[in-house]
């Protein structure tokens, strides 16, 4: 069996409206199609990435930082992917 | 959709009191504008805009009106009324047809029809069954119920758990309209209607069982013989992550004789009572008909808050 792999990353959330729902639906799919066990951690509260009441508790407000933890056979991958929603703000302003 | 007076003869025969006067053989005449027509102005000379090509009713005013005219007049009226090309004439309130319109009814291949109704009910009833026999109409492969007042239609493949979740739904209160294939018909102010086709109406075939009658097993209360259509929900086995819908923010829609209907897809996994995901759809549509978007309604309020955090420094 292959090894898991392991990635993190710090985002910062650059949309003008935070992570509000249509975001979290976005990050949530694009999560869902990693088998990774992915989280989101802002301010020492961790969530799942594929949870969408979990992606909205987190509250990610302009400017925050979130972490992005992966671990699984395509963690890297999908740390690349949810990173990059973040760097185009969502396809939002 | 067209109308032949065959049809509206037959369909009529109970719920108009339609009796055929004369003319049986010239009943698959097309009715070319499928509506009803009172041809007091056309009988008293004015042909101008005479609609001919509709079911044409006369009651006591026209009949009283020819009567009180001249032999030859009366003859010479009636031939007109007829040359214009009628295809179908009803007496209404039983009234016997003139003379004249037995012979040139014949001349012109024309059927003649009697009902014991006073006109204006006629009328009435008549609008409204052509209405319905002339509805655009299809069938749709499905299982449709009732859930509090919302029209659903339950699809999927083959073996996916449509009438089980239909019969779920039953047995927390809803009512049955047809099990696996549904009739549609668009009525004219745009609604769609489903009702079960009559040979199966009220049964449904449960995997295991057979074929079951509902209202036997769950009483009067568990069918409905139509309703209005209001929201489709496909079951699929498995759905990938982009068709999956986690918000609810966005509802897409089908095309149902050229009516959008909210569609909404939901993934069946073991372990899962679709029948509560059903009734929770419908439940949320009529709460969104009621004007109250709960997802929006959240996504607000997560934006007003998301707001005041990124303005305020935190820590």
């Amino acid at each position: 069996m292959p090894r898991d792999q392991v990635a993190e990353r710090d985002v910062v959330v650059q949309n003008q409206y935070g992570i509000h729902a249509r975001p979290a639906a976005l990050l949530v799919k694009t999560a869902a199609r990693f088998q990774s066990n992915i989280t989101l951690e802002k301010d020492g509260v961790e969530v799942s990435a594929k949870s969408i009441m979990g992606v909205l508790t987190m509250e990610g407000y302009h400017g925050s930082r979130i972490r992005i933890r992966a671990r699984g056979p395509d963690a890297n991958e999908a740390v690349e992917a949810l990173s990059d929603l973040f760097e185009k703000k969502f396809y939002e302003t | 959709m067209s109308l032949t007076v065959r049809q509206f003869y037959e369909a009529g025969r109970s719920s108009l009191a339609l009796e055929m006067v004369q003319g049986e053989e010239h009943l698959d005449r097309a009715v070319p504008e499928p509506a009803i027509n009172r041809p007091g102005l056309a009988l008293a000379g004015f042909l101008r805009y005479f609609a001919h090509r509709r079911i044409q009713v006369l009651g006591l005013a026209e009949v009283t009106y020819l009567k009180g005219l001249e032999d030859s007049e009366r003859a010479a009226r009636v031939a007109a009324f007829f040359g214009a090309g009628v295809p179908c004439v009803v007496f209404a309130r039983g009234i016997r047809p003139l003379r004249e319109f037995c012979e040139s009814a014949r001349r012109y291949r024309v059927p003649i029809l009697r009902t014991h109704l006073i006109t204006g009910r006629f009328v009435q009833l008549a609008a409204v069954m052509i209405e319905e026999l002339t509805a655009p109409r299809m069938r749709y492969q499905g299982t449709m119920v009732d859930i509090m007042g919302i029209g659903v239609i339950i699809e999927g493949p083959p073996g996916v758990g449509k009438s089980e979740t239909a019969l779920g739904l039953i047995a927390r209160g809803h009512s049955l309209v047809a099990d696996d294939l549904v009739e549609l018909r668009r009525s004219s102010w745009g609604e769609i209607v489903g009702t079960a086709p009559d040979v199966t109406r009220f049964h449904m075939e449960i995997r295991g069982l057979g074929i079951i009658h509902v209202p036997s097993l769950y009483g009067v209360t568990s069918v409905r013989r139509e309703k209005r259509l209001d929201l489709i929900v496909r079951l699929e086995r498995a759905l990938t992550s982009e068709e999956e819908e986690r918000t609810g923010l966005e509802v897409a829609s089908r095309d149902v004789l050229g009516v959008p209907i909210p569609f909404i897809q939901i993934p069946v996994v073991a372990g899962r009572d679709i029948s509560l995901v059903v009734e929770a759809a419908a439940l949320d549509f009529r709460l969104k008909q009621l004007g109250h978007d709960a997802v929006k309604e959240l996504d607000q309020r997560i934006m007003e808050r998301l707001g005041r955090e990124g303005v305020g420094s935190r820590d």
